[in-house]
């Protein structure tokens, strides 16, 4: 076993010692809990990055596969690590950011009392995460896509014992179950055709000539899109997502940047030649996640819930990495992956700040609560505002720009106009969910400061070691927003694709027109709720009408409920009645008249020898005269 | 009426005594008394019909084949007396009662 293969192991092996360990042996015991839990995931930290150091050179690809179980003679299960410059960064960004989660979560979490629990269930996600980014062949992957869907219900459901979370964890896990239908088939018809389908192979034979025929791939990667629609919240099937804000915050943004719904961007970008060997599926893609991007803007530039503002600008944002994989780039989808994960973390933890300062998700609420004492989540919420508007230099701007010079050359002018128009929506309501959270309702002040960066800034009232942790957590992090957008010519040399020759500064006319439109969006929301005497009214809430119908997510949620839900439910109250009925009714019928069957026989158990005597000597008679006369032959 | 037939007829009788006595009786000694009678008609209908059966006079070892054998049904009734009556000296420690009719825990 080599060294880079070993590593591998050991990334997705340690949160795995660590979940058991923990749901086994600590659950009484949370400081050990957390600190064994965040020991792990620095080790498997630690093993990504010496990976990204080792492994992520340009063309470099090492398979390490193993079979457990031949089936035969073409197909067997094996389980294996596929190490090349996409899965290992993206490897280091799951634990960079699943370890940020954990010692964000050691503050925010205290005290509750499930906090054990709550570690084991991190590392399970962390390692379910890593599992799936590492794996080697697609029955792995999906092995691994569903640990990350098991994870995922068990922390938004974190607090089951309150409806609310415990229906979101219900509704996250069926609406991606619904998706992974697809997935299944898709994963199913590959091995069918491949026997063992490892990844490189997938992608071999998917190329014109290959060993699968043009219309097997189109099918498959159509079924596998299904996956990643529901997994990453697309489409028809985005609703599950706004209502996984139940769960803990930290949850959130672990949920939103590397984990769960990044799974399905990473799979888009993993296979994705056998996507872009089914270009009409490509144009589905292309246009549904066009929709979605803009859809769910309009829903978050009416959210009052931050936390529901930025899952829609979650949503949208995969809708553009997927715009950008659809458009044929996988660095400019990967890349926005990667920028997104840190800032949509850092958004996440910084609103997390405010929530547990202000004991409210409102962003009014959190307003009228001084938010601006909490110094580190203002410089956080303001970067990563910043880097989700595509602000210049921030992350968010870099990948952006990238997706959009994909867009500019393998896409339709239509799309890319509305990818534009996207932008500038995402500045508006960004800059909208800053305003409205920093700015009390009477505006007194300019908005604070945003780069007054202070470490000092937690640590001024006297704050204890969680309210540092999470401060530190949220400084480190927007550090980061300034770091990783300069780490896309890196990441474009390893990745291929012709954007890795431009440099991050070399402004086009695209570059200044995206900045343009953001700068408009921004200055939509400083007319709207930042100026001093501002109405704090968004242009669309003065559409009542308007503002109902993208508040309540397009009604698509009361779509569902009047048809598929109904149905459902109704099928399953005829399938109850049936079980309790029919099922339970026969078996329930055999057992009492089985019983009842006994009573009676019982009863000819008198107890009294003498009538046992007299039914003797009876049958004796009897027989004795039927075989006298000859009765019985 | 034969002589076999006469004979018969009061193994009959003593089987017919025997059976009502111990459909009738609710004591256990009562009831052995009355199984003993049935077993005695058996024994006189063995020894009646090897002896008189009318064909073998002539033949002394094969009649008395059957009062053989009502020899050691009269052992095997003692031996029989003896167990029972230990037994009921039993039921009588245990239930304080020989009376067949509280003797029902078996009931259905």
């Amino acid at each position: 076993m080599t060294g880079p293969t070993l590593a591998a192991l050991l990334a997705q092996g340690v949160p795995l010692a660590v979940c058991a360990v923990v749901l086994l042996g600590l659950r009484g015991r949370p400081r050990a809990a957390a600190a064994l839990a965040i020991a792990g995931m620095a080790v498997s930290l630690a093993a990504s990055g010496w990976l990204v150091a080792v492994v992520a050179a340009p063309g470099r690809t090492l398979l390490a596969q193993t079979v457990f179980l031949p089936v035969d003679a073409t197909r067997s299960l094996a389980f294996g690590v596929l190490l090349d410059p996409l899965s290992v960064t993206m490897a280091a960004v799951v634990a960079g950011v699943t370890l940020a989660v954990m010692v964000y979560s050691t503050g925010y979490m205290a005290g509750d009392p499930g906090f054990a629990r709550y570690y084991g269930f991190l590392a399970l996600f962390g390692w379910a995460m890593q599992g799936l980014v590492l794996s080697a062949n697609l029955l792995q992957t999906l092995v691994f896509w569903e640990l990350v869907g098991l994870a995922s219900f068990l922390l938004i459901g974190f607090w089951f014992d309150r409806p609310a979370p415990a229906a979101a964890a219900r509704k996250a896990f069926l609406m991606t179950r619904v998706g992974d239908v697809g997935f299944l088939l898709g994963v199913l018809l590959l091995i069918r055709t491949l026997g063992l389908a490892t990844i490189p192979d997938v992608i071999a034979a998917s190329a014109p000539g290959g060993a699968l025929a043009p219309r097997t791939v189109t099918v498959a990667a159509a079924l596998l899109l299904m996956g990643v629609i529901g997994k990453s919240a697309q489409g028809p099937l985005f609703t599950w997502l706004p209502d996984a804000m139940e769960g803990p915050t930290p949850v959130s943004a672990l949920l939103h940047s590397a984990t769960m719904v990044a799974a399905g961007v990473y799979l888009v970008a993993r296979l994705h030649p056998l996507f872009l060997a089914a270009p009409e599926v490509m144009r589905g893609l292309l246009w549904l996640s066009v929709a979605t991007a803009l859809a769910t803007a309009t829903m978050a530039m009416v959210a009052a819930d931050i936390k529901r503002v930025l899952a829609y600008s979650t949503i949208s944002q995969l809708a553009y990495m997927l715009m950008g994989l659809a458009a044929g780039s996988t660095f400019a989808g990967f890349f926005h992956l990667v920028t997104h994960a840190g800032f949509k973390a850092l958004l996440f933890l910084s609103a997390g700040i405010f929530i547990h300062h202000a004991h409210s998700n409102d962003m009014r609420e959190i307003a009228g609560r001084e938010p601006r004492s909490r110094r580190a989540a203002v410089v956080g919420l303001v970067a990563g505002s910043a880097a989700l508007a595509g602000v210049i230099p921030f992350a968010g701007y870099f990948s952006k720009e990238a997706i959009l010079g994909a867009l500019g050359t393998g896409a339709p002018a239509a799309a890319l106009v509305l990818a534009y128009a996207g932008a500038g929506l995402t500045a508006y309501y960004a800059f909208r969910m800053v305003f409205l959270t920093l700015l009390p309702d009477a505006p007194t002040h300019r908005p604070a400061d945003a780069r007054s960066p202070g470490p000092a800034g937690a640590a001024a009232h006297g704050a204890t070691g969680g309210e540092r942790a999470m401060a530190a957590t949220v400084l480190v992090l927007a550090a980061l927003t300034l770091v990783l957008g300069w780490l896309g010519p890196w990441l474009g040399a390893r990745l291929g694709g012709g954007e890795a020759a431009r440099g991050p500064l070399e402004f086009g006319t695209g570059a200044l027109l995206a900045l343009g439109v953001v700068a408009a969006g921004i200055a939509v929301a400083w007319l709207e709720f930042g100026r001093a005497g501002a109405p704090r009214v968004g242009f669309v809430e003065r559409v009542p009408a308007l503002a109902r119908f993208f508040g309540d997510n397009w009604y698509l949620d009361r779509l569902y409920r009047a048809t598929v839900v109904r149905w459902a439910t109704a099928l399953s109250r005829a399938a109850q009645w049936n079980d309790r009925t029919v099922v339970d009714g026969a078996t329930d019928g055999v057992a009492n008249g089985t019983i009842g069957g006994g009573r009676l026989l019982a009863l000819l158990q008198s107890g009294y020898v003498q009538i046992y005597v007299a039914v003797a000597v009876g049958l004796v008679a009897a027989l004795a005269y039927a075989l006298g006369t000859g009765g019985v032959r | 009426m034969t002589t076999l037939d006469a004979y018969l007829m009061v193994a009959l009788l003593l089987f017919c005594i025997g059976l009502y006595g111990l459909l009738q009786r609710r004591s256990l000694v009562a009831m052995l008394i009355a199984l003993e009678l049935m077993l005695a008609a058996v024994s006189l209908n063995v020894v009646a019909l090897t002896s008189l059966r009318g064909d073998n006079t002539a033949d002394p070892p094969a009649s008395s084949v059957g009062q053989v054998v009502a020899l050691i049904l009269i052992g095997v009734a003692a031996a029989e007396g003896a167990i029972a009556l230990s037994l009921f000296v039993a039921i009588q420690r245990e239930v304080q009662s020989i009376n067949v009719e509280n003797l029902s825990e078996l009931k259905g």
